[in-house]
């Protein structure tokens, strides 16, 4: 009935004399991979503790499917959030029986999880004898105990080598694609950009912008451009309107185009006036500058 | 209710540090109670010869008196069975297993409901361990036992099992507040054996058998033996209802405790 997943209303959390989080408020729906960006102490891992309810809130409030938060609903709820959490002395398998019994999932289930991260072959060894990309995966299996609705991710690459990075990426886009709705907390741009559909920005406990990814990606376009004289460049860029802005940019000058108005479009307008181009590339902007940018107004305001 | 001691003994039996405790209660508690009695005689002989009155030897392990007399020795070493509590529950914050279990889906409530069970298993598993030690002591030493030669003071097993489960619970709440086990049994060790009987000594007569562990103390009254009688001491040879609503009180205070606690805290 309900697609949505979770409504967060005006949160706030404090530390003493440090604000957490502001009044936060956020929705996700069903099927969302939602990112959580922000920098680091940002309120990230507060939102999901007290959305996983072992944070209490200083007030506001937040409901899971419609409902008040409660254990049965967490059960459907896989998460990691900071690192990997085991019992170091028990086996995966044990371990992953104290999780199966948590959430009144029957045994037989650990298999299934444990191929899908592919950790069957050392599913007897010792926790405390994983790697930590290997540690990251059994998280993931662990919460995908009990066919979750829900997976959330706090920082999941986190001091993993490239190789761990791509698995771990992998297996989020995997799990994506099944349906289970994601959340996905992340300092890291780039991972944002590459997994998610919808993000969020947080700064200082506050929800400073939430849209689609592909909105903030795809309104226009950059190129890097240069030519031999810059000025009669710059001149003749005056009199194309499907030019936004130009700035410049070390050796070269960023022009943003408007939607449809492409880079070889540029170039045969240039090319009419009498300019030929030394240099120039394509540059997608990118959710690193809107972020920054975001964060930049938001200290304005603040 | 299964599952969650399930839940448990899962975390606990392949702990090695949890067996290597045990081990060493089982063998503590065995070694003293077999050994306790030629000690005993040691000492009888030894003083019985230079001694004007005739020093009636002393027999631990007649039934039915043994049960009082094993009960009361075994009370000592409870404190073995209050670390291995106290380093269930600091582990739990150590390797933050605690945060991840109400994650993935447990209440605070089942949580703390999964850690009193275990507790009491512990409780009753060494009561058991008395009844056998008991068993075999008491017929060994016993001429012609009957029925009620045997079960006539086993109320005093009962009285241990509160005895030990009320001083767990104890420990519990004070590893819990403190969550660091190094921390919490330097704290608990220092309370038992300083900061208590310290207290104990300054409250008024009267008073100084309500303070929590010495109520829990008091379960279980020194034996009354021949010896003892000897020096005209009369204690308490049966258990008090007054002491059993004590320590019942008090425990449920330290569960209540950890349960404010459990509910107000960010895990």
């Amino acid at each position: 009935m309900t697609r949505t997943i979770l409504t967060i209303d005006k949160l706030s959390k404090r530390y003493g004399k440090i604000r957490a989080l502001d009044e936060l408020s956020l929705t996700i729906e069903k099927g969302n991979v939602f990112g959580i960006l922000g920098p680091n102490g940002s309120g990230k891992t507060t939102t999901l503790g007290i959305i996983l309810s072992v944070t209490n809130p200083n007030s506001g409030s937040f409901s899971w499917f419609g409902r008040k938060p409660s254990k049965q609903d967490r059960k459907h709820i896989g998460a990691i959030v900071e690192t990997p959490v085991f019992y170091p002395y028990l086996s995966a398998v044990k371990n992953l029986k104290i999780y199966a019994d948590i959430r009144e999932v029957p045994y037989k289930e650990i298999e299934r999880v444990l191929s899908i991260v592919d950790l069957t072959g050392r599913k007897n060894s010792r926790y405390n004898t994983y790697s930590l990309g290997m540690k990251q995966r059994l998280a993931i299996a662990a919460a995908l105990l009990g066919n979750p609705k829900v997976l959330i991710l706090d920082e999941p690459t986190n001091g993993l080598d490239p190789r761990g990075i791509a698995e771990i990426r992998k297996l989020i886009i995997q799990i994506a694609r099944e349906g289970i709705t994601i959340i996905l907390a992340s300092h890291l741009l780039d991972e944002v950009q590459k997994i998610c559909s919808h993000v969020a920005v947080l700064d200082n406990g506050r929800n400073i912008f939430t849209g689609q990814v592909e909105d903030i990606l795809g309104d226009s376009l950059q190129v890097e451009i240069g030519s031999r004289d810059n000025n009669a460049m710059l001149k003749a860029m005056d009199d194309i309107p499907e030019i936004i802005s130009c700035e410049k940019e070390g050796n070269f000058y960023i022009a943003t185009l408007k939607d449809g108005f492409h880079s070889t479009d540029l170039n045969q307008a240039l090319f009419a006036k009498g300019i030929s181009l030394s240099h120039l590339a394509l540059q997608k902007k990118s959710l690193e500058s809107h972020f920054l940018e975001l964060l930049k107004n938001n200290g304005k305001t603040a | 209710m299964v599952r969650l001691l399930k839940i448990e003994l899962r975390k606990a039996l392949s702990s090695k540090t949890f067996w290597i405790l045990s081990g060493l209660y089982m063998l503590v508690i065995a070694t003293v109670l077999f050994g306790v009695q030629g000690f005993l005689d040691n000492i009888v002989s030894s003083t019985g010869n230079d001694s004007p009155v005739d020093i009636p030897s002393v027999s631990v392990y007649r039934l039915p008196d043994i049960w009082h007399n094993l009960t009361f020795i075994a009370g000592f070493f409870k404190i073995i069975l209050a670390v291995i509590i106290i380093i269930t529950i600091t582990n739990e914050y150590a390797y933050k297993t605690i945060r991840q279990n109400i994650i993935a889906g447990l209440s605070r409530a089942d949580f703390l409901k999964s850690k009193v069970l275990f507790i009491f298993l512990i409780s009753l598993s060494a009561t058991v361990l008395l009844l056998i030690l008991g068993l075999i002591l008491g017929f060994i030493n016993t001429i012609q036992p009957d029925f009620s030669g045997i079960t006539e003071k086993m109320i005093f097993l009962p009285a241990y099992l509160l005895e030990v489960f009320s001083y767990l619970c104890f420990a519990f709440m004070v590893g819990f507040l403190v969550k660091r086990s190094g921390i919490a049994i330097g704290l608990m060790l220092l309370y038992a054996f300083i900061i208590e009987p310290v207290i104990n000594y300054r409250l008024p007569s009267g008073f100084e058998g309500y303070m929590p562990l010495k109520s829990i103390n008091n379960l279980i009254d020194i034996p009354n033996t021949a010896l003892m009688q000897l020096f005209g001491v009369q204690f308490r040879n049966y258990i008090s209802l007054s002491d059993v609503i004590l320590v019942l009180a008090y425990t449920t205070l330290f569960l209540l405790i950890s349960h404010l606690v459990l509910k107000k805290r960010d895990l």
